[in-house]
């Protein structure tokens, strides 16, 4: 299988704080791949190298066997990939429908494999929210949008970062659901999340960072032979 | 004032109210969007009323005139987004002030060297000159009429625009968050280039339809330009809705009182603005 994104040697800084150091892995078409690491290890940030919203210093990506490094977040997107952003990126002025409405678009092949309507029918809790504007929804309500909006652009890849933070049980429940569901489709899918359990479970392969740097790379069957490193380098 | 002064003074004012929302909406939705205070937008104004005397004098069509000199501030909008306005995205709030009052200074330059300092007149085209009548007393001239109803059509058109295509959706959206705009994968630079083309236009419209009902003078664009705040700032800064209903308030307003207070008129619409910004700090329709 032909990797749908490398990551090579990301050296990431904000300003004078150097917060990724030589970040690199890769990624097969088709995969689910967790991401896991304590809060401020830069998980987000990593995301944001490959995405360009936080570019790196040195290091390229990869993306499709083509170097993506210097293109601009919004051309990076056009080539199939989408974002679930920490916060969820709620339009305060766009209604439930318009979000759905505006994202939505024919992947690079001109295929859409996902609809408005297929997108309800996986989220039935935003057809009562129509109407309401994206910030007067609840927690889940948004992350389910933001998934949604994600969808309908009809990515190969995406990228979700921290899903379920903060959800009730019952709803983040619904949200793996879904995430499943995206994952039979075929979508490759980077997942950062805290839940080790379903991510065990659910993704092929697991990235652990630490302080800007992956200190394991491996599928489940590995991640289970180092439990006790990789619980170790979650614990608060 | 009897009845029939009194009609004709209101549609006079909803008329110059529809003008001014024109322009104003131009401003406060590149204001709304893009974070950019045109200070120069009144200059489009002016520019729009002179390139419609150019083209009417030259090619002796109002009509030719009014979709070559529109087509024409499309273009300025999109160079000067292009070459100049894309700078600013990244600066403050001094370096907009600064350029867009230079662009101030060029554009009344340019009005000065080409068409001269002495007042200009453009002829009411002769398919909308004369008057017809509304009732058995009241005349109203036909040209202003036209004004108002291409201004609602325009107002409409925008409304729809905005509220119910996906174009418009990204723009409110980019309105909101911008990089989320760009995290979806649209080009957030060709969004601006073109509200800030809208924006241009909208201005140079209401020049180009006022040119044969105003004197052409220096300094016209300046004078528009603080109407066009007084309109902003009462509607609320960014909202279009505001603009719409602040508009034909300071028009109505500013009309009665030319009439009723020719001593206060030139004061009216800033007591009024004063008034309501005590009420309403934010203005009318701030989000
Ligand atoms: N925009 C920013 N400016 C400065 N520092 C930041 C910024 N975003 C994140 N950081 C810092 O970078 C480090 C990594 O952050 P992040 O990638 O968000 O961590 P994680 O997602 O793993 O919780 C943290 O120390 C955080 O404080
Ligand atoms: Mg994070």
């Amino acid at each position: 299988m032909s990797n749908i994104l490398e990551v090579h040697g990301l050296q990431t800084l904000y300003g004078a704080s150097h917060i990724l150091h030589g970040v690199s892995f890769d990624i097969k078409a088709g995969e689910t791949v967790s991401i896991m690491g304590r809060n401020g290890m830069g998980k987000s940030t990593t995301l944001k190298s490959i995405l360009g919203i936080a570019p790196p210093r040195s290091g390229s990506v990869i993306y499709k066997g083509e170097d993506i490094t210097r293109l601009p977040t919004w051309k990076r997107m056009r080539q199939d990939i989408a974002y679930v952003p920490e916060g969820r990126g709620m339009f305060h002025n766009l209604t439930v429908k318009e979000h759905l409405l505006m994202a939505a678009r024919k992947n690079s092949r001109g295929e859409a494999n996902w609809t408005y309507d297929q997108v309800l029918e996986v989220f039935p809790r935003l057809i009562e929210r129509l109407t309401n504007k994206g910030t007067q929804l609840s927690g889940g309500e948004q992350q389910m949008l933001a998934i949604g909006r994600a969808l309908l652009t009809n990515p190969d890849l995406l990228i979700l970062d921290e899903a379920t933070e903060g959800l009730a049980p019952l709803i983040r429940k619904e949200i793996w659901q879904v995430i499943r569901k995206i994952k039979d489709s075929g979508v490759s899918t980077i997942i950062v999340d805290k839940n080790i359990k379903v991510l065990n479970e659910l993704c092929e392969m697991h990235i652990l960072i630490v302080k800007g740097k992956v200190v394991f790379n491996g599928d489940s069957e590995t991640l289970n032979e180092n439990k006790e490193f990789i619980e170790q380098s979650l614990a608060v | 004032m009897d009845t029939s002064l009194f009609l004709v003074q209101l549609l006079n004012g909803v008329q110059y109210g529809l003008l001014l929302f024109l322009i104003a909406s131009g401003l406060t939705l590149v204001f709304g969007v893009m974070g950019i205070l045109n200070l120069a937008h009144g200059s489009m104004y002016m520019i729009g009323a002179y390139l419609a005397y150019y083209f009417t004098t030259l090619t002796g069509s109002f009509f030719l005139a009014f979709i070559i000199s529109g087509s024409i501030a499309l273009l300025i909008g999109i160079v000067i987004e292009r070459f100049l306005i894309i700078h600013l995205y990244k600066r403050d709030h001094l370096d907009q002030v600064l350029l867009t009052v230079g662009l101030i200074f060029i554009f009344n330059s340019i009005q000065s060297f080409v068409w001269g300092n002495d007042p200009l007149g453009v002829e009411v085209p002769a398919l909308l000159s004369g008057s017809i009548k509304l009732t058995d007393i009241i005349e109203y001239p036909i040209y202003r009429l036209f004004i108002s109803a291409l201004c609602i059509v325009v107002a409409v058109s925008m409304y729809l625009t905005i509220n119910k295509t996906k174009l418009g959706m990204m723009i409110r959206a980019g309105e909101s968050d911008r990089a989320m705009v760009e995290n979806l994968g649209v080009d957030i630079s060709k969004l601006f280039t073109i509200v800030f083309a809208i924006g241009v236009f909208l201005a140079s419209l209401a020049g180009i339809v006022s040119a044969p009902i105003v004197s052409l003078v220096p300094g016209m664009g300046e004078h528009v330009l603080i109407s066009c705040f007084v309109v902003v700032v009462i509607g609320g800064l960014g909202s279009i809705k505001g603009a719409f209903v602040a508009a034909l308030i300071v028009g109505i307003v500013d009309t009665y009182s030319s009439v009723l207070l020719p001593q206060i008129s030139s004061m009216s619409i800033y007591l009024l603005m004063a008034l309501i910004l005590l009420v309403k700090p934010q203005g009318l329709f701030k989000n």
